[in-house]
C-alpha cells in the first residue's frame, strides 16, 4: 500500500522539555489515521512537524513521499490543514476567505463548492463570528480542502463539540475519505478514535505506545469484558485474594467500587458470583461491559484518558 | 498579493468602528483648532541694524528691548540679511537706524534727514499698526526736543507682503500626521496581537504563501488607509475651516506614505511584544502621545526647556512634520525637503530590519 506519511525517528525538544520522543508511524493512502491522546501526548507537535510548522530536533518526516526539510512548499501546496482553534478574518465572508485562502494555492476548488459540500451554503455571506460552534468547525474543514488535497490533516476538529454537531463532523470526514482524500486527525475522544478512524496511534507524554487497527488493540487485551462492582464494605484482604483467580482487579473506585476484569470469557462470570457467595462479599451493584478503547488506554498508560 | 491587499481594505472599510475612530480623534481635533481660531502662541520677534551707532541709536535699541512684548533680537546681522528674513516671514519686525541718526547734542543743523525704515511683514495687520505707532513715539522721543520739523528724522513704513500664515494651517499639518501616526502604531499591533491569538498568522503559514506577501498587503492596505485618510483631513481643514495649502498638495502624497510606513514598521516591533490586543493598543498609545508632544504637532519645539528640542530631532514624526510644513505652508516644493524626506527614509530602513528581526508568528 502507498504510503501518505512516514515518520521516522521523530523528536522535538524545547529546552530540557521532550515534547516528542522516538516516534515513528506511517500513514497509509486513502485510510483515516487517528492519533489519541490526553492533552500534552504531543499530538498537536507531531502535526505541526508533518504540516512544516515547526523543524523537527531529530528524525525524518516524508509527506507524499516528499522529505518535508526539503520541499516543505510543495507539501503545503499538496495537503489541506485545520488548525486546532484557529479562527479567521473577523469581516470577511466565508465565501470570501475561501476565495482569498484559494489564491495561495495553485490549485483550487470553488467556495460555492466546498460551502455546498459542508453544508454551509446558506451562510456563504456570513462572517465566521455568526456562525455555531459545528457550523465553524464544518467550515475550517472547507477552508482546509480549498487546494484540492490529497492528504487532510485535522486538529481535534470535534473538541467542544456537542454530540450531535460531532456527529455531523465524522460524517464529513467519512464523505471526504470516500472520494479518496487520506486523512490524519488527533482526538481524545474514545469514541470518535473507535468509529472513525482505520487505524490509531496511541500517545501519552511524546511517546507512542501503540499503532494498530481499533479492533486489534482491544483484542491485545487478554480480558475482554470489564466489571463494575459496588458493595456495601470494603473488601477485606482474603476477600480480595479469594477473588484472585477468577478476576484481576483493575482499579479502586469511590464508594465501596472496584473495576475488575474477567479472566475468562461471560461464562466465567458465573465461577465470580459463586466465589463471592462463598465470601461472604454483599454485591449492591454490578455492570458488566465489553472493553474499549478506555481499558486500552489505561492498560497502556496506567492513567485514564481525561477529557 | 493584490488579492489579498484588496481583502485587507475590505476588512478595514466594514470594521467601520475601528476606522471610524482612528479617523475621528483628529478629525475632532480639526474641528477643535478650526473652531477656536487660535492665533498661534509665537510672540513677534524684531530685529535693529543700527548703521549709526550714536548715543541715540544706542538708546533707541534700550527703549526698544524695555518692551519685552516686541521680542527684540541681540544678533548682530546685516541690513540684507535681515531683509531677507522679513520676506521670508521669518522675521516680524525690521528697524534699520541710518547712518547719522541724530547726535544728541546738534551744533550743526544741517543734518540731512535719512528716514527710519520699520519693516513689516502682512501676518498681523492689527499687531503691526500698534507696533508701528510704538517704534514711530520711540524713534521721536530719542531726538532732541528742539529739532525744528524738518530737522526731525521721520520714519518710513514698508510693508512687505508675505503669505498669510494662520496657526490654523501649521496645526493642521500636525493633525494630519497625527492621525496617520496613530491608526498606524496602534492598529498594526492591534491586528497582529489578534492574528496571532486566533493562529490566523499560523494558517497562513500553513499555506504555500510566501508569508512577505502578507506582510506587503498589510503595508499596502495600511498605506492606501493613509492617503485617504490624510485627504478627509485636508479636505475638512481647507474647505470647511478655510486652511491655505500654499505648496502643491500633491507633494504632500508623497510625504505621507513614506511617514506612514515608519510608524507601520514601528508598529510592526510593538506588535512583537503585544501579547493581547489590550496591551497592544496601551502599547501604541505610549509611543504616540509622547511623540504627539515632543514632535511639535501643536506647538513649535524651539520654545521647550532643556534637552527636548535636540530630543524632538531624534523622532520620526518631526522630518515628517517638518517636510509636510515646508510645503504646506512655506510654499517649497518636493525636492527641498530632501533632508528631511533622506531622514524618513532611513528611518524606515531602520524600522525595517528592527522589525524583522523581532517579529513572532507564534
Amino acid at each position: 500500500m502507498d504510503t501518505a506519511i512516514r515518520v521516522e525517528g521523530l523528536v522535538k525538544r524545547y529546552g530540557s522539555f521532550t515534547a516528542v520522543d522516538q516516534v515513528s508511524f506511517t500513514v497509509n493512502r486513502g485510510e483515516i489515521f487517528g492519533i489519541l491522546g490526553p492533552n500534552g501526548a504531543g499530538k498537536t507537535t507531531i502535526l505541526e512537524i508533518i504540516e512544516g510548522l515547526q523543524a523537527p530536533t531529530e528524525g525524518r518526516v516524508t509527506v507524499l513521499d516528499l522529505d518535508i526539510s526539503r520541499h516543505r512548499n510543495e507539501v503545503k501546496a499538496r495537503i489541506g490543514v485545520q488548525l486546532q482553534s484557529s479562527a479567521y478574518f473577523d469581516y470577511l465572508s466565508l465565501q470570501e476567505i475561501l476565495s482569498l485562502l484559494g489564491t495561495f494555492y495553485p490549485k483550487r476548488i470553488p467556495p460555492q463548492t466546498l460551502l455546498e459540500q459542508v453544508g454551509l451554503l446558506d451562510k456563504a455571506g456570513s462572517y465566521v463570528k455568526h456562525l455555531s460552534g459545528g457550523q465553524v468547525q464544518r467550515f475550517t474543514v472547507a477552508a482546509g480542502l480549498i487546494n484540492d488535497p490529497e492528504l487532510i490533516i485535522l486538529d481535534e476538529p470535534t473538541t467542544g463539540l456537542d454530540p450531535q454537531a460531532r456527529r455531523n463532523i465524522w460524517a464529513l470526514i467519512r464523505e471526504i475519505h470516500q472520494r479518496g482524500v487520506t486523512v490524519v486527525l488527533t482526538t481524545h475522544y474514545m469514541e470518535e478514535a473507535e468509529d472513525l478512524c482505520d487505524r490509531l496511534a496511541i500517545m501519552d507524554r511524546g511517546c507512542l505506545l501503540a499503532v494498530d487497527t481499533p479492533r486489534n488493540l482491544i483484542s491485545r487485551l487478554k480480558a475482554a469484558y470489564t466489571v463494575k462492582l459496588a458493595l456495601d464494605h470494603p473488601l477485606t484482604e482474603g476477600q480480595m485474594a479469594s477473588l484472585n483467580g477468577t478476576v484481576e482487579f483493575v482499579q479502586e473506585l469511590d464508594g465501596n467500587a472496584y473495576l475488575l476484569r474477567l479472566k475468562g470469557g461471560p461464562s466465567s462470570l458465573g465461577k465470580v458470583l459463586d466465589e463471592m457467595v462463598r465470601s461472604d462479599i454483599n454485591l449492591e451493584r454490578l455492570e458488566i461491559a465489553p472493553v474499549t478503547l478506555e481499558d486500552v488506554f489505561l492498560e497502556l498508560t496506567g492513567n485514564e484518558l481525561q477529557d | 498579493m493584490l488579492a489579498f491587499t484588496f481583502a485587507n481594505l475590505k476588512m478595514m472599510a466594514r470594521n467601520r468602528q475601528a476606522t471610524f475612530w482612528a479617523l475621528f480623534f483628529p478629525l475632532l481635533l480639526v474641528v477643535v483648532f478650526g473652531l477656536l481660531d487660535i492665533k498661534g502662541v509665537g510672540s513677534p520677534n524684531l530685529v535693529l541694524v543700527d548703521q549709526a551707532d550714536t548715543d541715540a541709536s544706542k538708546l533707541l535699541r534700550d527703549e526698544l528691548a524695555a518692551i519685552e512684548f516686541l521680542g527684540l533680537e541681540d544678533a548682530q546681522i546685516s541690513e540684507s540679511a535681515a531683509r531677507g528674513r522679513v520676506a521670508d516671514g521669518d522675521l516680524d519686525y525690521l528697524v534699520i537706524i541710518p547712518p547719522g541718526f541724530v547726535d544728541l547734542s546738534p551744533r550743526d543743523t544741517t543734518i540731512v534727514p535719512i528716514p527710519v525704515t520699520f519693516l513689516y511683514n502682512t501676518r498681523d495687520a492689527q499687531r503691526n499698526q500698534l507696533v508701528d505707532g510704538v517704534v514711530r513715539n520711540l524713534v521721536a522721543k530719542v531726538q532732541p526736543a528742539n529739532l525744528s520739523a524738518e530737522q526731525a528724522l521721520p520714519v518710513v513704513s514698508i510693508e512687505i507682503l508675505v503669505p498669510e500664515v494662520s496657526y490654523f494651517d501649521s496645526v493642521l499639518m500636525g493633525l494630519m500626521a497625527l492621525g496617520i501616526m496613530t491608526s498606524a502604531i496602534i492598529s498594526i499591533p492591534v491586528r497582529i496581537s489578534t492574528y496571532r491569538n486566533q493562529s490566523i498568522l499560523k494558517r497562513l503559514l500553513v499555506t504555500p504563501l510566501p508569508i512577505w506577501k502578507y506582510f506587503a498587503s498589510e503595508i499596502t492596505a495600511h498605506l492606501v488607509l493613509a492617503m485617504v485618510q490624510a485627504a478627509i483631513i485636508l479636505s475638512v481643514g481647507v474647505f470647511v475651516f478655510g486652511a491655505k495649502i500654499h505648496g502643491n498638495p500633491a507633494w504632500l502624497f508623497v510625504i505621507v506614505p513614506l511617514g506612514s510606513l515608519v510608524f507601520l514598521n514601528i508598529g510592526f516591533i510593538l506588535s512583537a511584544w503585544a501579547r493581547t490586543p489590550a496591551a497592544a493598543s496601551g502599547m501604541g498609545n505610549a509611543v504616540v502621545l509622547p511623540m504627539m508632544f515632543f514632535a511639535g504637532t501643536f506647538f513649535s519645539t524651539d520654545t521647550f526647556p532643556w534637552i527636548f528640542p535636540d530630543l524632538a530631532e531624534g523622532l520620526p514624526l518631526t522630518p515628517m512634520l517638518s517636510a509636510l510644513r515646508q510645503v504646506a505652508i512655506d510654499g517649497a516644493p518636493l525636492w527641498e525637503t530632501w533632508p528631511q524626506l533622506a531622514i524618513l527614509a532611513g528611518w524606515a530602513a531602520g524600522t525595517a530590519v528592527v522589525a524583522a528581526k523581532v517579529f513572532r508568528f507564534s
